[in-house]
């Protein structure tokens, strides 16, 4: 896995800083998918370094999976250990593995392509009024502290003729939320995602989530929210667009 | 007797494992035996003392291989020093086994002439999983019926904060705090609910948001009376 990870970075141009959640930046030349190429929307599709060649995204498979196993879960028992407790004890004597497979589940999300998830369900509709997915709960690991965020995730967007299968919103959040990740660029990953696989009018993501981090350890405050939006396209350009699906999410 | 054994064990330094594993396993009977459980208490963490290096590069080197193992890169300027505060963070998660009963409660109980329920309810809790490493989160509901000794309202909460930041099962859990307000007060009975959402099954496993898992422990009269624990849920009810 070192290996492919080396051959990755020599195909990419340059770069000395790395990858966001594991991919390499987007500034690398993926056919097809140049910033202007998507047709009728050109100024809809962001240049920040967060956009990433969404048809070439696995890191990891299902032989990686098993082959690294071993070695985290060594690394769960050494925690173990320097935290004072017994890896022997019955309740103990599993964890590691148990917390291995369990780490490897939350960060599916490498594992996994959009172009997989949404392949087949994007159809031609002669629509063009908002569509709204809205209070998808999302579970994420925190990249800092390696410690849950959970909250949910609202997604609007405005069809340019092409909807997508509802579910596939899901399942794009679920891709990118399954990963170590911060919460301003989950949004911006999901909403550029659909973006990239639909070429529509606008995009709009909201994402509310609790941090465990803040929630559990550090300040401590166990109310508090964070709230991350993302707004493509005529949501970000017409305020009474983005008003409507502000208030429809609300409702 | 095997928990003197342990306390001398742990006082040279060595086998502070052992006490950790007599201590937690010690709450399997059922009836309270004050002196030994006291005795517990206090080696339950002498682990402070005799640890002078810090286990710190080890926990950080760990993390690091779990990063890679992930497939992660651990270059990237998001995960440079994630191995150090994910190593701190746990550390912070079971700070629990670095405190005792004995440092919280030593001051603040008082003789009042009061028989009746006191309940100190809805105390946040946060804990983790022993199986999977991954929190579990809740409230805690709290009810004992003095016998002439109450105890500060606050320390109710530090007996929760000291149990629960540590690997956990919750039913050892309810039963621990139960245990630590029956020994430390020697009260009448002593009520402890828990209420809490696991996130090993709402995260992964069988992914069931809405679930929650409730135990209790009930000891003395609020185990015997039926009316006495009625009495307590019904108060303990009100404000979920």
């Amino acid at each position: 896995m070192e290996r492919s990870k080396q051959k990755q970075m020599s195909q990419n141009e340059n770069e000395t800083d790395a990858a966001i959640n594991g991919h390499f930046d987007g500034r690398a030349k993926v056919p097809g998918w140049s910033a202007g190429g998507a047709a009728g929307t050109p100024s809809t599709v962001p240049s920040s370094s967060v956009m990433e060649s969404w048809r070439e995204e696995r890191t990891r498979s299902l032989e990686d999976n098993e082959m690294s196993l071993p070695s985290i879960a060594a690394a769960y028992t050494t925690i173990l250990r320097g935290l004072g407790e017994d890896p022997q004890r019955q309740g103990l004597l599993k964890t590691p593995w148990r917390a291995a497979t369990a780490m490897q589940f939350f960060t599916k999300g490498y594992q996994e392509k959009i172009i997989d998830v949404l392949n087949d369900a994007i159809f031609d509709e002669d629509h063009d009024e908002m569509v709204i997915v809205k209070d998808i709960d999302m579970f994420s690991m925190c990249e800092h502290h390696l410690v849950p965020i959970f909250g949910r995730v609202h997604i609007g967007y405005l069809p340019n003729k092409r909807v997508l299968g509802l579910s596939k919103l899901a399942r794009i959040v679920e891709i990118y939320s399954r990963r170590l990740q911060v919460q301003e660029r989950l949004t911006k990953q999901i909403a550029v995602a659909i973006t990239e696989a639909l070429q529509p009018a606008g995009v709009g993501v909201v994402i509310e989530a609790t941090h465990m981090c803040m929630v559990m350890r550090g300040v401590q405050k166990m109310n508090s929210k964070t709230v991350t939006s993302t707004m493509l396209g005529v949501f970000r350009e017409d305020p009474k667009t983005r008003d409507e699906f502000l208030s429809l999410i609300r409702s | 007797m095997e928990y003197q054994k342990a306390a001398e064990l742990n006082s040279m330094g060595k086998g502070k494992i052992v006490t950790e594993y007599l201590c937690r396993n010690g709450f399997s009977e059922l009836t309270v035996d004050s002196k030994k459980v006291s005795v517990q208490h206090k080696n339950d963490t002498s682990r402070k003392e005799t640890e002078e290096e810090s286990p710190l590069p080890a926990l950080e080197a760990a993390y690091t291989t779990i990063l890679r193992g992930l497939g992660e890169n651990t270059d990237r300027q998001g995960l440079l020093k994630t191995p150090l505060r994910a190593a701190k963070a746990m550390q912070f998660l079971t700070k629990g086994y670095h405190e005792t009963i004995y440092d919280v409660l030593n001051d603040a109980i008082f003789d009042e002439n009061h028989e009746e329920l006191v309940i100190v309810k809805d105390i946040d809790m946060f804990s983790l999983c022993e199986h999977h490493l991954v929190p579990f989160f809740g409230k805690v509901h709290i009810g004992y019926l003095p016998s002439k000794k109450v105890v500060g309202l606050s320390k109710l909460a530090r007996i929760v904060e000291i149990y629960s930041r540590r690997l956990q099962v919750q039913e050892r859990l309810t039963k621990q705090i139960a245990m630590a307000i029956s020994e430390a007060l020697q009260p009448v009975g002593v009520a402890v609910v828990i209420e809490a959402a696991h996130m090993c099954m709402v995260m992964r496993g069988v992914q069931k948001m809405n679930s929650r898992t409730v135990t209790s422990a009930m000891l003395g009269v609020f185990r015997e009376d039926p009316k006495a624990r009625e009495e307590f849920l019904a108060l303990t009810k009100g404000a979920q």
